[in-house]
Protein backbone atom coordinates (compact mmCIF):
# COMPACT_ATOMS: atom_id res chain seq x y z
CA UNK A 1 0.00 0.00 0.00
CA UNK A 2 1.49 3.31 -1.09
CA UNK A 3 0.83 6.58 0.65
CA UNK A 4 1.02 9.95 -0.98
CA UNK A 5 0.61 13.33 0.69
CA UNK A 6 -1.05 16.03 -1.37
CA UNK A 7 -1.20 19.59 -0.08
CA UNK A 8 -3.62 22.03 -1.65
CA UNK A 9 -2.20 25.44 -0.84
CA UNK A 10 -4.46 28.47 -0.92
CA UNK A 11 -5.62 31.43 1.12
CA UNK A 12 -7.91 31.17 4.10
CA UNK A 13 -10.89 31.56 3.57
CA UNK A 14 -10.45 29.62 0.32
CA UNK A 15 -10.92 31.34 -3.02
CA UNK A 16 -13.03 29.86 -5.79
CA UNK A 17 -10.13 28.59 -7.85
CA UNK A 18 -8.56 26.92 -4.82
CA UNK A 19 -11.79 25.09 -4.15
CA UNK A 20 -11.80 23.93 -7.75
CA UNK A 21 -8.23 22.70 -7.36
CA UNK A 22 -9.14 20.84 -4.20
CA UNK A 23 -12.08 19.20 -5.93
CA UNK A 24 -9.81 17.99 -8.73
CA UNK A 25 -7.41 16.50 -6.19
CA UNK A 26 -10.22 14.80 -4.30
CA UNK A 27 -11.60 13.32 -7.49
CA UNK A 28 -8.18 11.92 -8.36
CA UNK A 29 -7.77 10.56 -4.83
CA UNK A 30 -11.11 8.81 -4.98
CA UNK A 31 -10.14 7.10 -8.20
CA UNK A 32 -6.71 6.08 -6.95
CA UNK A 33 -8.15 4.57 -3.80
CA UNK A 34 -9.53 1.74 -5.91
CA UNK A 35 -6.08 1.23 -7.39
CA UNK A 36 -4.62 0.81 -3.94
CA UNK A 37 -2.96 4.17 -3.49
CA UNK A 38 -3.78 6.04 -0.29
CA UNK A 39 -3.89 9.76 -0.89
CA UNK A 40 -3.87 12.08 2.09
CA UNK A 41 -5.33 15.39 0.97
CA UNK A 42 -4.42 18.30 3.20
CA UNK A 43 -5.32 21.93 3.00
CA UNK A 44 -2.49 24.35 3.68
CA UNK A 45 -2.71 28.07 4.26
CA UNK A 46 -0.63 30.00 1.74
CA UNK A 47 -0.14 32.80 4.23
CA UNK A 48 1.19 30.76 7.12
CA UNK A 49 4.77 31.00 8.25
CA UNK A 50 5.32 27.28 7.84
CA UNK A 51 4.30 27.14 4.21
CA UNK A 52 6.28 30.19 3.13
CA UNK A 53 9.28 28.88 5.00
CA UNK A 54 8.92 25.53 3.31
CA UNK A 55 8.16 26.54 -0.25
CA UNK A 56 8.74 30.27 -0.58
CA UNK A 57 6.24 32.65 -2.13
CA UNK A 58 3.53 30.88 -4.09
CA UNK A 59 0.66 31.90 -6.30
CA UNK A 60 -2.61 30.36 -5.26
CA UNK A 61 -3.86 27.74 -5.91
CA UNK A 62 -0.74 25.61 -5.56
CA UNK A 63 -0.49 21.86 -5.19
CA UNK A 64 2.39 20.03 -3.54
CA UNK A 65 2.80 16.27 -3.77
CA UNK A 66 5.05 14.58 -1.23
CA UNK A 67 6.57 17.93 -0.23
CA UNK A 68 7.30 19.08 -3.76
CA UNK A 69 5.29 21.86 -5.35
CA UNK A 70 4.06 20.66 -8.72
CA UNK A 71 1.47 23.22 -9.65
CA UNK A 72 1.43 26.97 -9.14
CA UNK A 73 -1.40 29.34 -9.88
CA UNK A 74 -3.66 27.15 -11.95
CA UNK A 75 -6.44 24.62 -11.62
CA UNK A 76 -5.38 21.21 -12.95
CA UNK A 77 -7.70 18.54 -14.31
CA UNK A 78 -8.32 15.46 -12.13
CA UNK A 79 -6.52 13.34 -14.75
CA UNK A 80 -3.40 15.45 -14.49
CA UNK A 81 -3.37 15.23 -10.70
CA UNK A 82 -3.89 11.48 -10.97
CA UNK A 83 -0.84 11.16 -13.22
CA UNK A 84 1.27 13.22 -10.86
CA UNK A 85 0.23 11.18 -7.85
CA UNK A 86 0.95 7.89 -9.59
CA UNK A 87 4.38 9.21 -10.47
CA UNK A 88 5.01 10.18 -6.86
CA UNK A 89 3.80 6.81 -5.59
CA UNK A 90 6.35 4.91 -7.67
CA UNK B 1 -1.73 7.99 -32.45
CA UNK B 2 -5.33 9.05 -32.09
CA UNK B 3 -4.50 10.90 -28.90
CA UNK B 4 -1.82 12.78 -30.79
CA UNK B 5 -4.12 13.93 -33.59
CA UNK B 6 -6.71 15.00 -31.05
CA UNK B 7 -4.13 17.15 -29.31
CA UNK B 8 -2.96 18.65 -32.59
CA UNK B 9 -6.50 19.55 -33.58
CA UNK B 10 -7.22 21.09 -30.20
CA UNK B 11 -4.00 23.08 -30.37
CA UNK B 12 -4.85 24.36 -33.84
CA UNK B 13 -8.39 25.37 -32.87
CA UNK B 14 -7.28 27.18 -29.74
CA UNK B 15 -4.42 28.96 -31.48
CA UNK B 16 -6.82 29.98 -34.24
CA UNK B 17 -9.18 31.42 -31.63
CA UNK B 18 -6.51 33.59 -30.04
CA UNK B 19 -5.20 34.72 -33.42
CA UNK B 20 -8.72 35.65 -34.55
CA UNK B 21 -9.31 37.67 -31.37
CA UNK B 22 -6.07 39.59 -31.85
CA UNK B 23 -6.84 40.00 -35.54
CA UNK B 24 -10.31 41.35 -34.76
CA UNK B 25 -8.85 44.03 -32.54
CA UNK B 26 -6.35 45.10 -35.18
CA UNK B 27 -9.05 45.05 -37.84
CA UNK B 28 -11.35 47.18 -35.71
CA UNK B 29 -8.49 49.64 -35.17
CA UNK B 30 -7.76 49.93 -38.87
CA UNK B 31 -11.35 50.35 -39.98
CA UNK B 32 -12.57 52.36 -37.01
CA UNK B 33 -15.13 54.95 -37.98
CA UNK B 34 -15.82 57.10 -34.96
CA UNK B 35 -19.54 57.75 -34.75
CA UNK B 36 -20.81 60.70 -32.85
CA UNK B 37 -24.17 59.08 -32.27
CA UNK B 38 -24.60 58.03 -28.65
CA UNK B 39 -27.29 56.33 -26.67
CA UNK B 40 -28.73 59.75 -25.90
CA UNK B 41 -29.40 60.37 -29.57
CA UNK B 42 -31.26 57.10 -29.65
CA UNK B 43 -33.28 58.21 -26.63
CA UNK B 44 -34.29 61.36 -28.51
CA UNK B 45 -34.90 59.46 -31.72
CA UNK B 46 -37.40 57.13 -30.09
CA UNK B 47 -38.89 60.01 -28.09
CA UNK B 48 -38.10 58.32 -24.82
CA UNK B 49 -37.10 61.38 -22.80
CA UNK B 50 -40.71 62.13 -21.92
CA UNK B 51 -41.90 58.56 -21.72
CA UNK B 52 -42.28 56.63 -18.47
CA UNK B 53 -40.01 54.01 -19.97
CA UNK B 54 -37.06 56.39 -19.67
CA UNK B 55 -35.64 54.81 -16.55
CA UNK B 56 -35.56 51.39 -18.16
CA UNK B 57 -34.41 52.67 -21.51
CA UNK B 58 -31.38 54.53 -20.17
CA UNK B 59 -29.43 51.59 -18.78
CA UNK B 60 -30.59 49.25 -21.55
CA UNK B 61 -29.55 51.56 -24.36
CA UNK B 62 -26.38 52.64 -22.58
CA UNK B 63 -25.20 49.07 -22.08
CA UNK B 64 -26.12 48.09 -25.62
CA UNK B 65 -24.24 51.13 -26.89
CA UNK B 66 -21.22 50.43 -24.70
CA UNK B 67 -20.92 46.80 -25.68
CA UNK B 68 -21.37 47.54 -29.36
CA UNK B 69 -18.22 49.67 -29.10
CA UNK B 70 -16.33 47.65 -26.54
CA UNK B 71 -17.03 43.98 -27.15
CA UNK B 72 -13.96 43.36 -29.29
CA UNK B 73 -11.83 45.19 -26.80
CA UNK B 74 -13.27 43.28 -23.84
CA UNK B 75 -12.86 39.96 -25.62
CA UNK B 76 -9.28 40.87 -26.45
CA UNK B 77 -8.45 42.10 -22.95
CA UNK B 78 -9.82 39.00 -21.24
CA UNK B 79 -8.17 36.61 -23.73
CA UNK B 80 -4.79 38.30 -23.43
CA UNK B 81 -5.04 38.43 -19.65
CA UNK B 82 -5.74 34.69 -19.63
CA UNK B 83 -2.86 33.95 -21.99
CA UNK B 84 -0.36 36.03 -20.08
CA UNK B 85 -1.42 34.68 -16.74
CA UNK B 86 -0.99 31.13 -18.01
CA UNK B 87 2.32 31.63 -19.77
CA UNK B 88 4.15 34.00 -17.45
CA UNK B 89 6.75 31.90 -15.57
CA UNK B 90 5.23 32.27 -12.12
CA UNK B 91 7.68 29.99 -10.33
CA UNK B 92 10.70 31.95 -11.58
CA UNK B 93 9.24 35.23 -10.41
CA UNK B 94 8.23 33.97 -7.01
CA UNK B 95 11.58 32.27 -6.44
CA UNK B 96 13.46 35.55 -6.71
CA UNK B 97 10.99 37.42 -4.57
CA UNK B 98 12.83 36.80 -1.34
CA UNK B 99 16.22 37.98 -2.56
CA UNK B 100 17.06 41.45 -1.32
CA UNK B 101 15.35 44.82 -1.43
CA UNK B 102 16.13 46.12 -4.90
CA UNK B 103 15.12 42.83 -6.52
CA UNK B 104 12.00 42.91 -4.36
CA UNK B 105 10.89 46.32 -5.62
CA UNK B 106 11.74 45.50 -9.21
CA UNK B 107 9.87 42.23 -9.16
CA UNK B 108 6.92 43.70 -7.34
CA UNK B 109 6.56 46.28 -10.11
CA UNK B 110 7.07 43.81 -12.93
CA UNK B 111 4.97 40.98 -11.66
CA UNK B 112 2.01 42.90 -10.33
CA UNK B 113 0.60 43.64 -13.79
CA UNK B 114 0.79 40.01 -14.84
CA UNK B 115 -0.14 38.00 -11.81
CA UNK B 116 -3.04 39.76 -10.29
CA UNK B 117 -5.95 40.21 -12.54
CA UNK B 118 -7.73 38.18 -9.90
CA UNK B 119 -8.09 39.80 -6.52
CA UNK B 120 -8.02 36.49 -4.70
CA UNK B 121 -4.34 36.06 -5.45
CA UNK B 122 -3.41 39.55 -4.38
CA UNK B 123 -3.69 39.53 -0.61
CA UNK B 124 -2.08 36.05 -0.31
CA UNK B 125 0.84 37.25 -2.41
CA UNK B 126 1.13 40.32 -0.21
CA UNK B 127 1.44 38.05 2.82
CA UNK B 128 3.79 35.71 0.99
CA UNK B 129 6.14 38.54 0.05
CA UNK B 130 6.21 39.68 3.67
CA UNK B 131 7.00 36.21 4.98
CA UNK B 132 9.60 35.58 2.31
CA UNK B 133 11.69 38.32 3.83
CA UNK B 134 11.47 40.81 0.98
CA UNK B 135 10.22 43.32 3.51
CA UNK B 136 7.15 45.45 3.87
CA UNK B 137 8.25 47.93 1.16
CA UNK B 138 8.05 45.61 -1.85
CA UNK B 139 4.87 44.11 -0.42
CA UNK B 140 3.19 47.53 -0.39
CA UNK B 141 4.57 48.32 -3.85
CA UNK B 142 3.06 45.13 -5.15
CA UNK B 143 -0.25 45.80 -3.45
CA UNK B 144 -0.61 49.27 -4.95
CA UNK B 145 0.66 48.38 -8.39
CA UNK B 146 -1.57 45.36 -8.87
CA UNK B 147 -5.01 46.93 -9.18
CA UNK B 148 -3.67 50.11 -10.77
CA UNK B 149 -1.84 48.58 -13.67
CA UNK B 150 -2.85 45.04 -14.45
CA UNK B 151 -3.17 43.82 -18.01
CA UNK B 152 -6.92 44.15 -18.05
CA UNK B 153 -7.15 47.74 -16.84
CA UNK B 154 -4.27 48.92 -19.00
CA UNK B 155 -5.70 47.39 -22.16
CA UNK B 156 -9.14 48.81 -21.43
CA UNK B 157 -7.81 52.27 -20.53
CA UNK B 158 -5.71 52.32 -23.68
CA UNK B 159 -8.43 51.14 -26.02
CA UNK B 160 -11.42 52.94 -24.55
CA UNK B 161 -9.86 56.23 -23.41
CA UNK B 162 -6.42 56.75 -24.92
CA UNK B 163 -3.01 55.15 -24.92
CA UNK B 164 -1.42 58.37 -23.68
CA UNK B 165 -3.59 58.22 -20.57
CA UNK B 166 -2.86 54.49 -20.17
CA UNK B 167 0.88 55.17 -20.36
CA UNK B 168 0.61 57.97 -17.83
CA UNK B 169 -1.37 55.65 -15.61
CA UNK B 170 1.35 52.98 -15.66
CA UNK B 171 4.21 55.40 -15.00
CA UNK B 172 2.40 57.33 -12.28
CA UNK B 173 1.16 54.16 -10.56
CA UNK B 174 4.64 52.63 -10.59
CA UNK B 175 6.19 55.77 -9.14
CA UNK B 176 3.58 56.10 -6.42
CA UNK B 177 3.79 52.38 -5.58
CA UNK B 178 7.56 52.52 -5.08
CA UNK B 179 7.42 55.76 -3.09
CA UNK B 180 4.69 54.36 -0.85
CA UNK B 181 6.72 51.21 -0.32
CA UNK B 182 9.84 53.16 0.59
CA UNK B 183 7.95 55.45 2.96
CA UNK B 184 6.09 52.66 4.74
CA UNK B 185 9.27 50.62 5.20
CA UNK B 186 10.91 53.64 6.85
CA UNK B 187 8.18 54.17 9.45
CA UNK B 188 8.42 52.53 12.88
CA UNK B 189 5.10 50.72 12.39
CA UNK B 190 6.23 49.44 9.01
CA UNK B 191 9.38 48.07 10.58
CA UNK B 192 7.32 46.45 13.34
CA UNK B 193 5.28 44.54 10.76
CA UNK B 194 8.46 43.48 9.02
CA UNK B 195 9.87 42.11 12.25
CA UNK B 196 6.68 40.28 13.09
CA UNK B 197 6.77 38.47 9.78
CA UNK B 198 10.43 37.63 9.82
CA UNK B 199 11.10 33.93 9.34
CA UNK B 200 14.31 32.16 10.13
CA UNK B 201 16.18 31.57 6.91
CA UNK B 202 16.09 27.82 6.85
CA UNK B 203 14.23 27.10 3.66
CA UNK B 204 17.43 25.89 2.02
CA UNK B 205 17.84 23.08 4.49
CA UNK B 206 14.33 21.70 4.36
CA UNK B 207 13.33 18.74 2.26
CA UNK B 208 10.72 20.69 0.37
CA UNK B 209 11.27 21.72 -3.19
CA UNK B 210 9.52 23.32 -6.08
CA UNK B 211 9.50 21.38 -9.31
CA UNK B 212 6.64 22.68 -11.33
CA UNK B 213 5.36 20.49 -14.12
CA UNK B 214 4.40 21.93 -17.49
CA UNK B 215 1.48 20.39 -19.31
CA UNK B 216 1.47 20.24 -23.14
CA UNK B 217 0.72 23.36 -25.16
CA UNK B 218 -2.86 22.48 -26.03
CA UNK B 219 -3.72 22.04 -22.36
CA UNK B 220 -2.07 25.33 -21.48
CA UNK B 221 -3.99 27.16 -24.19
CA UNK B 222 -7.19 25.61 -22.95
CA UNK B 223 -6.30 26.63 -19.39
CA UNK B 224 -5.65 30.18 -20.60
CA UNK B 225 -9.07 30.30 -22.21
CA UNK B 226 -10.69 28.85 -19.12
CA UNK B 227 -8.99 31.43 -16.96
CA UNK B 228 -10.17 34.19 -19.29
CA UNK B 229 -13.69 32.85 -18.88
CA UNK B 230 -13.30 32.71 -15.13
CA UNK B 231 -12.15 36.32 -15.06
CA UNK B 232 -15.06 37.40 -17.20
CA UNK B 233 -17.47 35.59 -14.91
CA UNK B 234 -15.95 37.30 -11.88
CA UNK B 235 -15.74 40.80 -13.30
CA UNK B 236 -18.53 41.25 -15.84
CA UNK B 237 -21.55 41.03 -13.49
CA UNK B 238 -20.19 43.89 -11.37
CA UNK B 239 -19.11 45.69 -14.50
CA UNK B 240 -22.63 45.59 -15.91
CA UNK B 241 -24.14 46.82 -12.65
CA UNK B 242 -21.57 49.60 -12.75
CA UNK B 243 -22.54 50.44 -16.31
CA UNK B 244 -26.19 50.84 -15.27
CA UNK B 245 -25.14 53.51 -12.79
CA UNK B 246 -22.81 55.11 -15.32
CA UNK B 247 -25.69 55.20 -17.79
CA UNK B 248 -27.90 57.20 -15.40
CA UNK B 249 -25.03 59.52 -14.48
CA UNK B 250 -24.26 60.07 -18.13
CA UNK B 251 -27.86 60.91 -18.92
CA UNK B 252 -28.51 63.24 -16.02
CA UNK B 253 -25.27 65.00 -15.08
CA UNK B 254 -25.15 68.25 -17.04
CA UNK B 255 -21.90 69.11 -18.76
CA UNK B 256 -21.71 72.45 -16.99
CA UNK B 257 -21.32 70.74 -13.64
CA UNK B 258 -18.54 68.48 -14.89
CA UNK B 259 -16.81 71.38 -16.57
CA UNK B 260 -16.95 73.60 -13.51
CA UNK B 261 -16.13 71.00 -10.85
CA UNK B 262 -13.85 68.51 -12.55
CA UNK B 263 -11.36 70.84 -14.15
CA UNK B 264 -8.45 72.81 -12.73
CA UNK B 265 -6.82 72.21 -9.34
CA UNK B 266 -10.14 71.68 -7.54
CA UNK B 267 -11.12 69.20 -10.22
CA UNK B 268 -8.07 67.10 -9.47
CA UNK B 269 -8.74 67.21 -5.74
CA UNK B 270 -12.37 66.24 -6.19
CA UNK B 271 -11.53 63.48 -8.67
CA UNK B 272 -8.89 61.99 -6.40
CA UNK B 273 -11.20 61.99 -3.40
CA UNK B 274 -14.08 60.47 -5.38
CA UNK B 275 -11.90 57.96 -7.20
CA UNK B 276 -10.30 56.50 -4.14
CA UNK B 277 -12.45 55.58 -1.20
CA UNK B 278 -15.52 55.27 -3.38
CA UNK B 279 -15.37 51.64 -4.34
CA UNK B 280 -15.76 51.10 -8.04
CA UNK B 281 -15.55 47.53 -9.33
CA UNK B 282 -12.68 46.89 -11.76
CA UNK B 283 -13.17 48.41 -15.20
CA UNK B 284 -16.14 50.54 -14.09
CA UNK B 285 -13.74 53.34 -13.21
CA UNK B 286 -12.67 53.32 -16.85
CA UNK B 287 -16.23 53.55 -18.19
CA UNK B 288 -17.16 56.32 -15.77
CA UNK B 289 -13.89 58.15 -16.38
CA UNK B 290 -14.50 57.98 -20.12
CA UNK B 291 -18.00 59.38 -19.68
CA UNK B 292 -16.86 62.23 -17.43
CA UNK B 293 -14.01 63.00 -19.78
CA UNK B 294 -16.45 63.26 -22.71
CA UNK B 295 -18.42 65.71 -20.62
CA UNK B 296 -15.41 67.94 -20.12
CA UNK B 297 -13.33 66.61 -17.23
CA UNK B 298 -9.68 67.61 -17.61
CA UNK B 299 -7.01 65.03 -18.40
CA UNK B 300 -5.27 65.76 -15.12
CA UNK B 301 -8.44 65.05 -13.17
CA UNK B 302 -9.01 61.94 -15.28
CA UNK B 303 -5.63 60.53 -14.29
CA UNK B 304 -6.24 61.30 -10.61
CA UNK B 305 -9.59 59.60 -10.88
CA UNK B 306 -8.12 56.47 -12.48
CA UNK B 307 -5.31 56.33 -9.95
CA UNK B 308 -7.78 56.18 -7.10
CA UNK B 309 -8.41 52.48 -7.68
CA UNK B 310 -5.69 50.98 -5.43
CA UNK B 311 -6.65 52.79 -2.29
CA UNK B 312 -10.30 51.96 -2.04
CA UNK B 313 -11.88 50.62 1.10
CA UNK B 314 -12.33 46.99 0.10
CA UNK B 315 -8.62 46.69 -0.51
CA UNK B 316 -7.69 48.48 2.69
CA UNK B 317 -9.93 46.21 4.75
CA UNK B 318 -8.29 43.07 3.38
CA UNK B 319 -4.82 44.39 4.04
CA UNK B 320 -5.52 45.63 7.53
CA UNK B 321 -6.12 42.02 8.51
CA UNK B 322 -2.42 41.31 7.90
CA UNK B 323 -0.71 44.62 8.50
CA UNK B 324 -1.41 47.23 11.16
CA UNK B 325 -3.94 49.95 10.40
CA UNK B 326 -1.14 52.49 10.64
CA UNK B 327 0.53 50.85 7.66
CA UNK B 328 -2.75 51.02 5.77
CA UNK B 329 -3.24 54.68 6.72
CA UNK B 330 0.29 55.54 5.59
CA UNK B 331 0.00 54.03 2.16
CA UNK B 332 -3.50 55.43 1.82
CA UNK B 333 -2.19 58.95 2.34
CA UNK B 334 0.83 58.47 0.09
CA UNK B 335 -1.31 56.98 -2.68
CA UNK B 336 -3.76 59.85 -2.42
CA UNK B 337 -1.04 62.49 -2.44
CA UNK B 338 0.52 60.70 -5.39
CA UNK B 339 -2.68 60.71 -7.39
CA UNK B 340 -3.09 64.46 -6.80
CA UNK B 341 0.55 65.21 -7.67
CA UNK B 342 0.55 63.16 -10.84
CA UNK B 343 -2.84 64.54 -11.79
CA UNK B 344 -1.35 68.03 -11.67
CA UNK B 345 1.80 67.01 -13.51
CA UNK B 346 -0.08 65.23 -16.25
CA UNK B 347 -2.62 68.03 -16.50
CA UNK B 348 0.14 70.59 -17.00
CA UNK B 349 2.17 68.44 -19.39
CA UNK B 350 -0.81 67.56 -21.55
CA UNK B 351 -2.16 71.10 -21.39
CA UNK B 352 -5.46 69.96 -19.96
CA UNK B 353 -5.68 70.98 -16.34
Amino acid sequence: MKEVKVEVIGPEPPCMRCQAAKKAVEKAAEKLKQAGVVVNVEKANIMSKEIVQKYGVLVSPAIAINNAVKIIGRVPSPEEVEKLIIEAAK
Amino acid sequence: MEEKTKRAVRKAVLLAFFIIVIGLLIYSRVTARPTKETFKDKLSEFGLWESPLLYVAIPALYIADYFSHAWICLLFAFSVAGLIYEFVPKETITRYMGRGKAAGYGLALCMAPFLTVCSCTMVPLFGGILYAGAGVGPAITFLLMAPAANILTILMTGEMISWAVAGARIIASAAVAVIAGLIVSATPWGKAVEKEFQVADSAAGSSAKVEVVKPPLDERLWAALKFAGYLAKQILPFFIIGLIVVGYLSAFIPEEIVESYLTGPTGILIASVLGGPLYTPTLVEIALGQELWNKGMSKGALLSWLMGQPYDFANAMAVSRIAKWKVVATYFIVAWAGSVTFGFLYGMLSGSL
